[in-house]
């Protein structure tokens, strides 16, 4: 049976992308070659998450579950977390 | 220069933001003294030594959103309310640009070199054989720098096989280009105004959040407010700064509040004509090399600093200046015409040149996108007009752009020579003092104080690297796919 891939979602609502989302894009630059192959990521528009707390941006949903204050460095761990829980 | 992203631009924003939603809803002068408490809570892990200091330091920072000189300015016992009330009815000075916050600042050490525990003390001691004044000695076994010999040379840094050599700077101090940056007698920052030319180095390059640029947002959200005719000049780097393309960017302008848009880069176009025949006209003649004459800092760093370059540069206006005129012709005499740019210097061309009723920068309007609630990506595409003669200056932005543009206007490329100055630092201002004695064998000379252009100024959002990915075309639409299909 063929593996389902991560499904990564990282905000590019203005909100988001300003506020250090934009980083989050070099994702090539910082992540494991490995771990990008198992995952789907994809840009989305406003997730919504920052209407309910003003702030945590920038936001990101991995499978369903959405992460708030995401640095490159969290961003990494997340996504490396997710793809081993996905084994 | 400090990292873009970091924690201090990330509450920059915050604040700015924030400040904007109590002022578009009339309640800036009620409310405005309690957003350093809600801004900094109580149970807040501080990054400063504690709370109190954090909260000083936003309201500092309001103050200088507000466009205040905190440094002559400052009144302790004064509650925001007062300044907000100022400011509401009347609009602060530009001049000096920017302002310095003493409680802020930590008080660096001054520059030095300093042998750390990683020295073995080995055998060879390159660094005592290259020191060139003999500053360096071996106390038990490891090396140890003479402060009082030592100039800073750096050389032993370079040759210790161990990096066991560190350099501590002053990172305000190390920034500014023209030595303007200095420690006052208590061992504070301060600013020599006289000699400062306002490229923002110095406030990008502390990481206490010491040197501020006193903003020129409220002026400029006070003409919205007001309903005024008020045109965005949008400068060509813009593109790439925000989810969404030009026209995109465009309609969520309109939607907080401008009347309309105009790209600078229609200006531009007017400045590479003009420069194309003076080039070619200067060559022609033989009367040796040019400037441009777009960056702002730069005709600072002429006026205050290398006098002898005045005849050197282009005639021509900046791509700001024709832009206001063109917005005049087409909009009307009445038109308030604000550039909304990268540049923290063009806020000084525009109270040298006048024709400019404000400027504010890309982090500023994020801040009125966020305050209004737009989300560019969401916005439908404007109509952008007839863009095809001036839509290559986009490149103005870009370092080697302005080269280009010029040199494509021009009869014959291949025979004017040229030579960019990508970002003016300490090492760059040296070089370009030579110029005096000896000129360069060039005809035209691109300066930009900013490394890698205007895509890299004070005021902008998203670091070069990404920008430059999503310039052009539809490519912004799809910030993660433009992104990865161009790697």
């Amino acid at each position: 049976m063929k593996k389902e891939k991560v499904q990564v979602k990282i905000c590019v609502g203005t909100a988001c992308f300003v506020q250090g989302g934009s980083d989050l894009l070099l994702y090539n630059d910082f992540v494991d070659p490995a771990i990008i192959a198992e995952c789907e990521i994809e840009g989305s528009s406003c997730l919504n998450a920052c209407k309910a707390d003003g702030a945590g941006a920038p936001y990101v949903e991995i499978n369903g579950v959405i992460h708030s204050k995401v640095t490159q460095e969290k961003f990494c761990k997340l996504l490396t977390e997710a793809v081993k829980n996905n084994a | 220069m400090l990292e873009l992203n970091n924690q201090y631009t990330a509450m920059k924003r915050r604040i700015d933001t924030e400040v904007l939603k109590l002022f578009f809803a009339d309640e800036l002068e009620d409310k405005v003294d309690a957003l350093p408490y809600s801004i900094i809570p109580k149970d807040r892990i501080p990054n400063r030594c504690c709370i109190y200091k954090e909260r000083a330091m936003v309201r500092y920072r309001i103050m200088a959103l507000l466009g205040i000189d905190i440094e002559r300015f400052d009144d302790e016992q004064k509650p925001l309310k007062a300044y907000a009330k100022e400011i509401i009815e009347n609009n602060p000075p530009v001049l000096p640009l920017l302002t310095t916050i003493s409680t802020g600042c930590y008080g660096c050490p001054p520059d030095q070199y300093r042998i750390s525990d990683a020295c073995r003390g080995c055998f060879a001691r390159p660094c005592m054989a290259n020191c060139p004044k003999d500053a360096i000695s071996f106390i038990n076994g490891q090396a140890h720098i003479n402060e009082e010999r030592c100039i800073r040379c750096g050389k032993c840094m370079d040759v210790c096989p161990f990096h066991a050599v560190v350099h501590i700077p002053v990172p305000c101090e190390e920034a500014c280009p023209v030595g303007a940056v200095r420690k006052n007698e208590k061992g504070v920052v301060e600013i020599d105004h006289k000699n400062c030319i306002s490229c923002g180095r110095c406030s990008r390059s502390c990481p206490f959040g010491a040197i501020a640029e006193k903003s020129g947002l409220m002026p400029v959200v006070k003409m919205i407010k007001n309903k005024e005719k008020v045109i965005a000049m949008i400068a060509p780097a813009i593109e790439g700064q925000y989810p969404g393309t030009l026209a995109q960017i465009k309609s969520a302008i309109i939607k907080a509040g401008f009347s309309d848009v105009i790209e600078v880069a229609e200006g531009a176009e007017v400045t590479a004509i003009h420069e194309a025949e003076e080039v070619q006209h200067k060559k022609a003649n033989g009367e040796g090399y040019m400037t441009t004459s777009c960056c702002p800092a730069y005709m600072e760093l002429v006026n205050k600093h290398l006098t002898f370059l005045k005849e050197r540069y282009s005639d021509a206006y900046s791509p700001m200046i024709y832009t206001a005129k063109l917005a005049r012709e087409k909009f009307g005499e009445d038109a308030k015409c604000v550039f909304i740019g990268p540049c923290l210097a063009k806020r000084v061309e525009a109270v040298r040149k006048g024709g400019v009723d404000g400027v504010i920068t890309f982090s500023e309007l994020a801040a009125i996108f966020m305050a209004k609630d737009i989300d560019v990506r969401e916005e439908a595409a404007a109509d952008l007009g007839n863009t095809e003669n001036f839509a290559d200056c986009r490149e103005f932005a870009v370092s080697t752009g302005v080269a280009g543009c010029v040199l494509s206007r021009v009869e014959n490329p291949q025979s004017i020579r040229t030579q960019p100055i990508n970002g003016v630092d300490k090492k760059m201002f040296r070089l370009m003092k030579t110029w005096e004695k000896r000129a360069p064998e060039v005809d035209l000379i691109e300066v930009m104080c900013c490394e890698e252009g205007c895509l890299n100024g004070p005021g902008t959002i998203v670091k070069p690297m990404v920008a430059k990915k999503l310039r052009g075309g539809n490519k912004a639409a799809t910030p993660v796919k433009s992104v990865k299909s161009t790697i």
